[in-house]
């Protein structure tokens, strides 16, 4: 071992809690960006594999009731690779608990071979086109089978065109458009109990709904390269005499933009964390090792005096960072990779991805280790590069003076004069720092930053779950009906036992017009007195339904470009009977932060379908206590294809929410060792620096606690200001993350309480009295006469 | 004439445990020190000066002995009973001036001042000691000599009962020593302050009313100066 590593290993070993403390910092990024970026590599090569395997369609288009064959005709436009003509229908089921589940039934060809949206066999074996029973066989997703105990051979019974079906379960099964099964974007998680899969021979839902030699869905691949949206347009011509009822991309399919947010989630997360982590680790590196050259001025001019030349010098300082990159990036590639797998567990419990890709990713690994020694190697260049500048003859002199000019507060005589003459030391000495003092402020500023965006998350959700389920819905039970009814029908549900109230409701899907664009929406029709569902506008403020005109969707009022005052062109596509068209102008935009959908009166809608009076659910207001004997009552009720209740999706939810407080705790933990690790390394180094004076007040009487104080105070100019900026800072990064993680479907609103930030600048504070607790035990230990003997 | 005795050392030791080896700083050691008296403690290099200037000023305490400010026991008091005899009681000169180089000479002395009940006016310290001019600047602006009088200014101005000065000329040349020494013997003799130096520089010992002689540890003897001489006529 040479002279130069031995010296190194020393110098370690005496700054070992500052060493250690940056390892801390440089282990969290790069466990960050193994952990995040194995599981967006891992997640996004599945999703690619799976999506490949089972030929994942690249356009879907609904129509009411079309001939097989017609998949011929499309299969012959130039650019589409693979066409499948299937029936898709939503269906209740009859639990034996009585309780009320959609299921949305999906039909498949067989042979499978070649088709668009594969399936893919999790258990049990493939369904049969004649089981040698006679019954029907089906697999579900794993997610329904598993919540209702489902196995093999198990009876799951559907009521199809009025008349109950028992279906034979004898597997599971996934395909890339439930890779989370969620039944539509007003849904805020799956609720397995509820909602399920169910799929089956073409040949047995032909039959069971009634659809012999036809198909209501089409799903097409086009060839690589092929003009999207002019293929649409084709295939939408092509369908039109079928009752086109809506067609969207692979991009607006609800599971893969589930899937897609999620994966672009963990690419931000696993760029921008570590940038923060290792960003800040070399701003530290840099002022300790700055200083540490400063320090040792004569020791570096005894060095060159001796023969050794800078580079040998520099190159030694170099060392220290460069150990500090070296043990942070393999300490942070053992936990990362320990994260990795608690992930990936996670992601496989929420998404139906048969193909994951488990293991470690090695080119992760390698590149954390080149990201932390490069960025090391270049913060031990800069810091030391002063070794050059050092002369043999000159260093041995003592050092130049420091600053002597004014700063700016002296300006202000009048508050200068009342200072004291400690307040005066601290002003001074953090001012003419002000390098290491931009360090440790940009520290607390990203410190405090992250955890205001750490904690935003619950807000947000606590925001969306206060405004979706208990500000928009004062209903205990929304019912769907599987054919629309007249509304005095709904006088069966006020007559229930408990119903307080019944209001009725009536769903079309529609394709509204604006300026040549167009765009899939649900117009929902609500009676003017309307009391059991508010509806929210921009900025939150309350939204009532005119007598005529229509509350748009934010998002389709968006992509339309329509804004309030202009008339779209709405076209029915209810399935029963002729699309109607209408012109209607838009009288406000909803902005509701869960699910989208455009709002129409009651009265309207049954205008434009010329119609009267009719009614495609009802949301209903029961008396407390009497929940659970009417939903038994509800569920009997053969018409009833579907009742949902904002209580029990509340509940679901709430159960889902660990997860969230899981990675806020580790994020706060996360932003809380950062704040420590330059606090504490900025204390410890104006300690070392400032030993001999803080001696010598020690000398001039100066109490332990009066001199901890001084070091205090400083800590706290520099860091106080750090936490002012943190909040603001924390907010602006806040809303650059969200905007970079939103999806159309998907946005989180922008909400932060009092309370963040008050927790936010706590935990500021915290860290920072933590680090500086630590610097104070130096004090106590502080030998007057030692300090004093010698000059340094 | 009757002296007051300001300070009491009594068979005070003072060892330095280094892994097998003790090093005896300080032996079996008694000295009074009386009040307004100026005594030099004179010595050769690593003769245990500082180890007894330091126990004496409360920066340190002795492993064995009496050590007695009038009637408080020192030699075993806790760190804030110290801190409040150095607050109170003591000014000390080191010979490498130690000021804060964040503060101007004037705040340097204000530093001291502010911790005790009655100081001196400041201006008025720093002009005694000649810096009138050069108040507000900083250390690093100002001489060696000019540091070291900001340091008397700042030891002086809590007008203390006792003053320690550990080779306060060490680092000065011989003129600006001379200076140095006369504004001491002036403090002692016009404040009435005790003053203590430290020095290895036998001419020095001239002026002291007593001279305190040490070698290896121990002292070897103690002499009364009947005519101490004013440091302006000392040769060195
Ligand atoms: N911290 C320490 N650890 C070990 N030995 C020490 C320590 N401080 C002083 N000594 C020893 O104690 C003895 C007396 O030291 P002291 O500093 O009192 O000498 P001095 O008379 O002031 O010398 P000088 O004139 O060189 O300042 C010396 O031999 C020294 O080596
Ligand atoms: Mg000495």
């Amino acid at each position: 071992m040479s002279v130069l590593t031995r010296k190194l290993w020393r110098t370690i070993r005496n700054t070992k809690g500052q060493f250690l403390a940056v390892v801390a910092v440089v282990m969290v990024g790069i466990c960050v960006y193994i952990s995040m970026s194995t599981a967006y590599y891992n997640m996004s090569r599945s999703q690619e594999l799976f999506y490949e395997e089972t030929n994942f369609a690249d356009y879907y288009f609904h129509v009411i009731r079309a001939p097989l064959q017609i998949i011929r005709q499309i299969e012959a436009i130039p650019g589409v690779s693979k066409v499948t003509g299937r029936i898709q229908k939503d269906v209740p089921v009859l639990k034996d608990d009585q309780q009320r589940a959609t299921a949305r039934l999906i039909s498949y060809p067989l042979p499978m071979e070649n088709e668009v949206n594969r399936l893919y066999l999790l258990s049990g074996r493939l369904f049969e086109k004649y089981p040698q029973s006679g019954g029907v066989e089906i697999l579900t997703d794993p997610q329904y089978a598993k919540a209702n105990g489902l196995s093999f051979n198990s009876i799951v019974n559907i009521v199809a065109e009025g008349k109950q079906v028992p279906l034979t379960v004898v597997g599971a099964a996934t395909s890339p458009e439930f890779v989370i099964a969620m039944k539509d974007a007003a849904t805020l998680l799956p609720d397995p109990k509820t909602f399920g899969i169910i799929m089956l021979p073409q040949n047995q839902a032909e039959q069971i709904l009634n659809f012999s030699g036809q198909i209501n869905q089409v799903v097409v691949s086009l060839a690589p390269g092929a003009d999207e949206k002019r293929i649409a347009e084709q295939i939408k011509n092509i369908l039109e005499p079928y009752g086109n009822l809506g067609s969207y991309p692979r991009k607006d399919q609800l599971s893969h933009n589930v899937l897609q947010s999620e994966i672009n989630n963990l690419r931000t997360l696993s760029r921008f964390m570590p940038a923060i982590f290792l960003g800040v680790a070399a701003a530290i590196q840099f002022v300790m090792l700055g200083r540490m050259v400063k320090a040792q001025r004569v020791e570096i001019g005894v060095m060159k005096a001796l023969g050794y030349d800078s580079r040998q010098l520099m190159l030694h300082y170099t060392g220290y960072s460069l150990s500090v990159a070296f043990l942070g990036a393999l300490l942070g590639t053992l936990t990362g990779i320990s994260l990795a797998s608690v992930l990936s567990q996670t992601y496989t419990i929420y998404f139906n991805l048969p193909e994951t890709i488990g293991g470690i990713n090695s080119k992760a690994i390698l590149y954390g280790f080149m990201i932390s020694m490069a960025v090391s190697l270049i913060a031990g260049l800069t810091a030391s590069r002063g070794v050059v500048a050092i002369n043999p003859a000159e260093s041995m002199r003592p050092e130049p003076p420091r600053g002597t000019g004014k700063i700016i507060i002296e300006r202000w005589t009048w508050l200068w004069r009342r200072l004291d003459a400690t307040w005066k030391m601290s002003l001074r000495s953090v001012c003419r720092k002000w390098g290491r003092f931009a360090v440790t402020l940009m520290g607390v500023i990203f410190a405090v930053g992250l955890l205001v965006l750490s904690i935003f998350s619950n807000d947000s959700v606590n925001f969306m779950i206060n405004q979706h389920f208990y500000k928009e819905q004062h209903y205990d039970f929304l019912v769907r009906f599987g054919t629309p009814v007249k509304e005095y029908e709904l006088l069966n549900l006020a007559r229930l036992d408990g119903v307080i109230r019944t209001e009725p409701l009536f769903d079309i899907p529609v394709k509204l017009h604006f300026n040549g664009r167009s765009e899939d929406d649900v117009l929902q029709g609500l009676p003017s007195e309307l009391t059991l569902k508010e509806l929210t506008g921009e900025n939150g403020k309350p939204l009532y339904l005119p007598e005529e005109g229509i509350l748009i969707s934010q998002r389709t009022a968006s992509k339309l470009g329509a804004r309030v005052g202009d008339a779209v062109e709405v076209e029915t596509l209810l399935g029963l009977g002729p699309s109607r068209y209408a012109d209607v102008k838009i009288t406000g935009i909803n902005s509701q932060l869960v699910g989208s959908g455009s709002y129409i009166a009651l009265a309207q809608a049954n205008r434009i379908l010329q119609e009267s009076r009719l009614v495609s659910g009802a949301m209903l207001k029961v008396e407390p206590g009497k929940t659970g004997l009417l939903e038994e009552e509800l569920n009997n009720m053969t018409n009833v294809s579907a009742i949902s209740s904002p209580r029990k999706e509340l509940d679901n939810l709430n159960q889902n929410l660990d997860s969230m407080l899981y990675t806020i705790t580790i994020m706060i933990i996360f932003a809380a060792l950062l704040g420590f690790a330059i606090v504490y390394n900025s204390s410890v180094i104006s300690f070392a620096e400032r030993k001999r004076e803080l001696a010598s007040l020690r000398v001039l009487g100066f109490t332990n606690g009066e001199v901890s104080g001084l070091l205090l105070k400083e800590i706290l100019l520099q860091s106080l200001l750090g936490v002012a900026l943190g909040l603001p800072f924390g907010r602006f990064m806040t809303e650059w993350y969200v905007r970079a993680v939103s999806t159309d479907l998907f946005t989180m609103p922008m909400v932060f309480s009092f309370q963040t930030y008050l927790i936010s600048a706590l935990g500021g504070i915290a860290f920072i009295l933590a680090g500086h607790l630590m610097v104070v035990k130096g004090v106590k230990k502080l030998d007057l006469v030692d300090v004093l003997k010698n000059r340094d | 004439m009757a002296k007051k005795v300001l300070m009491k050392l009594n068979q005070v030791t003072r060892n330095y445990v280094m892994g097998e080896v003790t090093v005896q700083a300080l032996r079996e050691t008694s000295l009074f020190i009386y009040e307004g008296e100026l005594l030099v403690i004179l010595g050769p290099s690593g003769s245990g000066k500082s180890t007894l200037l330091n126990i004496i000023g409360g920066m340190d305490l002795p492993s064995s002995g009496l050590l007695c400010f009038g009637e408080e026991d020192l030699s075993r008091a806790g760190d804030s009973k110290l801190t409040q005899f150095r607050r109170c009681e003591l000014g000390f000169v080191f010979q490498h001036y130690n000021l804060i180089p964040d503060l101007t000479a004037r705040e340097n002395v204000e530093l001291a001042a502010d911790l005790v009940d009655k100081p001196l006016p400041t201006e008025e310290v720093l002009t005694e000691v000649g810096l009138e001019t050069r108040m507000d600047h900083f250390p690093s602006q100002l001489s060696g000599g000019e540091q070291q009088r900001v340091a008397i200014a700042r030891a002086a101005v809590k007008s203390p009962r006792l003053l320690l000065c550990d080779e306060p000329t060490g680092a000065l040349d011989y003129q600006t020593g001379k200076l140095i020494l006369s504004l001491l013997a002036k403090i002692n003799r016009e404040r009435n302050s005790t003053v203590v130096i430290v020095t290895h520089n036998t001419p020095i010992s001239a002026m002291g009313h007593r001279v305190v002689r040490m070698s290896s540890g121990n002292i070897v003897e103690i002499t009364e100066n009947q005519s101490p001489v004013s440091p302006e006529r000392i040769e060195w």
